[in-house]
C-alpha cells in the first residue's frame, strides 16, 4: 500500500479485545468431541427458539425471508442474525485478499493472526450494523413504540448472540468438536425445515376443506378421506402453495445426485521419498471446494437483497435504485418479493412454467448462478490455502513425491487438476442448485445442496475420526 | 486392520495404516480443506482474549439465562406500569 502502510495493520489495536478460543493442548478424544458438538447444537437450538426481549412485533418487512433457512436464523428470536455476520465478513475478507487490496503473506505468522482478527472484527461490526439497521428500520416496531432502552437492549442481545455464534464456531473448528459451527447450524436448520414440510401436522384451510401442511401426512389424509382416489393422488402430488409429494421426491433425488457426484475424484499417486515402497494417493475431488461457492453466493445475494430493499423503501423511483431492484408485497405471506431490477434476475424462477414465460429471467439466473459459483470456487482455493502451490508445499513437507515427476514439477502437475476441479466443481454445484430450484425441492436449491454436502462432510469427518482413533489404540 | 497371524503381516499392516493415514492427513488439510476450514482462514493461535471452550459454553448458557430472566422480569414488572 502507500508508503509501507497496510490496511490490515488497522486491526492490530483491536486484536487484544477479540475473543479467541484456546487451541486444545491435547488430542480431544472422539467421545468428547461429540459431547462438545451436541452441547453447541443444543445452545444453537435454544437460541433459535428464544424470543428477543423487548420486541413488539415481527410484522415489519423482512429482507431475508427466504434466506432464513440457509443463514440459520429464525425470525424474532435471539438468532435473528444467524450466521450472516460471519459469512459476510468471510466473504468480504476473501474478496479483499483475493483482489490483493489487502496484501497478506501467508508465511508470516503475524499476518495470519491479523487476517483472522480482521475477519472477526468485521463480523462483529457487521453484526452491530445489522442489528442497528434492523431496529431502526422498524422491524420490531418503530423505535418510538419500543422506547430507547428496549431498542438498545435488542441491539445488545443481537450483537452478543453474534459473538456467541462466532465463539461456538471457533470452538468446533479448533478441534474441540466435529466440523464447523457454521455448517452444523446450516444443516440443522435445513433438515428441520425439510422434516417439518414433510411431516408437519398443521392443518391449513385451502379452499375446499382443511389440508395438512406436511406432504407425507397430506398424501395419506387425502387418500383416506377423499372418495375419488385418483384425484386425491393428483392433489397430493401437485397441490400448489403447500409442499407436495413431488417436491419431496425432488428433494430426495437431488440428495442422491449430490451424493453420487461426491464420489467423483482424480486420484494422484504419491510416493514417500524416504521409505521405499510406501505408496499413497492424493485424491482431488470434483467438489474440491465443496459447498463454499454456494455459501458465498447466498451471502452475496442476501446482501444485495438487504441493501436493495432498504434503498427501495427510502428512494423508490430513483433510476439507479430501481435498477438494483424493485419490490412488491406478496398477497399470500405479506413478504416483499423482488419484481424487477437485478434483485429479480438473480432470484430463482418459481417453476419451469415461469421460466418458459420469462426466458430471459431464467437464462440470466442460470448464467449468474453458474458464473458466480465457478468464480467463487476459483478464488476460494487461493484464499483458503488449498491452491496448487499450497498443496505442493504440503506434500513436500510430508516428503511425498509423484512418481515419474521431478520435485519441481509437482506444482505444475497439481495445477493441471486443482483449478479445473475447483471451477468445474463450482459449476456443477451451481447447476445442481438451479436444477433443485426448478424441480421445487423443499428448502430451496441452495439449502438442499448445502445440507447434503454438509452431511456428507460430517460422515467423512466421523469416519476419519473413528479410523484415527482405531489406529491410535490399535498400534 | 484386523490383527493377522503371520509375522510378515506386521509390516504389511503398518504400511496399510500408513497408506490409510497419509491420504487422510492430506485430505484433511486440502481435499476437504477448502471447505473443512469453512470461513476460518488459519487456526493457529492469534494474540487475543484467550478463553477456554468451557467458558464459551458457560457464556452462551449465561446469555440464554439472561434473556430468559429479562422476559420473566418484563412479564412481572413492566406489564403493570402500562
Amino acid at each position: 500500500m502507500v508508503g509501507g502502510f497496510r490496511v490490515i495493520h488497522l486491526v492490530r489495536p483491536f486484536l487484544a479485545f477479540l475473543p479467541e478460543v484456546q487451541s486444545p493442548e491435547r488430542k480431544i478424544p472422539f467421545r468428547e468431541k461429540v459431547i462438545y458438538t451436541v452441547i453447541t447444537l443444543f445452545i444453537f437450538l435454544v437460541c433459535s427458539q428464544l424470543p428477543l426481549y423487548g420486541i413488539h412485533s415481527t410484522t415489519g418487512a423482512d429482507p431475508f425471508y427466504w434466506m432464513h433457512v440457509i443463514l440459520a436464523s429464525s425470525r424474532g428470536t435471539v438468532m435473528e442474525l444467524g450466521i450472516t455476520p460471519i459469512v459476510t465478513s468471510g466473504m468480504v475478507i476473501q474478496l479483499l485478499a483475493g483482489s490483493k487490496i489487502i496484501e497478506i503473506d501467508n508465511n508470516v505468522r503475524e499476518d495470519r493472526a491479523l487476517l483472522n482478527g480482521a475477519q472477526k472484527l468485521l463480523g462483529i461490526i457487521i453484526a452491530v450494523g445489522q442489528a442497528v439497521a434492523y431496529v431502526l428500520s422498524g422491524m420490531y416496531g418503530s423505535v418510538g413504540e419500543l422506547g430507547v432502552g428496549n431498542a438498545v437492549l435488542i441491539i445488545v442481545q443481537l450483537c452478543f448472540a453474534a459473538i456467541i455464534v462466532l465463539c461456538l464456531d471457533e470452538l468446533l473448528q479448533k478441534g474441540y468438536g466435529l466440523g464447523s459451527g457454521i455448517s452444523l447450524f446450516i444443516a440443522t436448520n435445513i433438515c428441520e425445515s425439510i422434516i417439518w414440510k414433510a411431516f408437519s401436522p398443521t392443518t391449513i384451510n385451502s379452499g375446499h376443506g382443511a389440508q395438512f401442511e406436511g406432504a407425507c401426512i397430506a398424501l395419506f389424509h387425502l387418500l383416506i378421506t377423499r372418495t375419488d382416489k385418483v384425484r386425491a393422488l393428483r392433489e397430493a402430488f401437485f397441490r400448489q402453495s403447500l409442499p407436495n409429494v413431488t417436491n419431496l421426491l425432488a428433494t430426495v433425488l437431488i440428495f442422491l445426485i449430490v451424493i453420487y457426484f461426491q464420489g467423483f475424484r482424480v486420484v494422484l499417486p504419491v510416493r514417500s521419498k524416504n521409505t521405499r515402497g510406501q505408496q499413497g494417493s492424493y485424491p482431488i475431488k470434483l467438489f474440491y471446494t465443496s459447498n463454499m461457492p454456494i455459501i458465498l453466493q447466498s451471502a452475496l445475494v442476501s446482501n444485495i437483497y438487504f441493501i436493495s430493499q432498504i434503498l427501495y423503501r427510502k428512494f423508490g423511483g430513483n433510476f439507479l435504485v430501481n435498477l438494483i431492484g424493485t419490490w412488491k408485497e406478496s398477497e399470500y405471506s405479506g413478504q416483499s418479493i423482488p419484481v424487477g431490477g437485478i434483485a429479480y434476475y438473480i432470484t430463482a424462477p418459481s417453476s419451469l412454467a415461469e421460466m418458459a414465460t420469462h426466458p430471459f429471467h431464467g437464462l440470466f439466473y442460470l448464467v449468474f448462478m453458474l458464473g458466480a459459483c465457478a468464480l467463487f470456487s476459483k478464488t476460494w482455493i487461493e484464499v483458503s490455502g488449498s491452491s496448487a502451490k499450497d498443496v505442493a508445499k504440503q506434500l513436500r513437507e510430508q516428503q511425498m513425491v509423484m512418481p515419474g515427476h521431478r520435485d519441481s514439477n509437482l506444482q505444475k502437475e497439481l495445477n493441471r487438476y486443482i483449478p479445473t476441479a475447483a471451477a468445474l466443481g463450482g459449476l456443477c454445484i451451481g447447476a445442481l442448485t438451479v436444477l433443485a430450484d426448478l424441480m421445487g425441492a423443499i428448502g430451496s436449491g441452495t439449502g438442499i445442496l448445502l445440507a447434503v454436502t454438509i452431511i456428507y462432510q460430517y460422515f467423512e469427518t466421523v469416519e476419519k475420526e473413528k479410523a484415527s482413533e482405531l489406529g491410535f489404540f490399535g498400534l | 486392520m484386523v490383527g493377522g497371524g503371520a509375522p510378515q503381516r506386521g509390516s504389511a499392516a503398518a504400511t496399510a495404516s500408513m497408506r490409510r493415514r497419509k491420504p487422510a492427513g492430506g485430505s484433511s488439510s486440502a481435499g476437504g480443506g477448502a471447505a473443512g476450514t469453512m470461513l476460518q482462514f488459519y487456526t493457529d493461535d492469534a494474540p487475543g482474549l484467550k478463553i477456554s471452550p468451557n467458558v464459551v459454553l458457560i457464556m452462551s448458557i449465561g446469555f440464554i439465562a439472561f434473556v430468559a430472566v429479562l422476559h420473566v422480569m418484563g412479564k412481572l414488572y413492566f406489564v403493570k406500569s402500562k
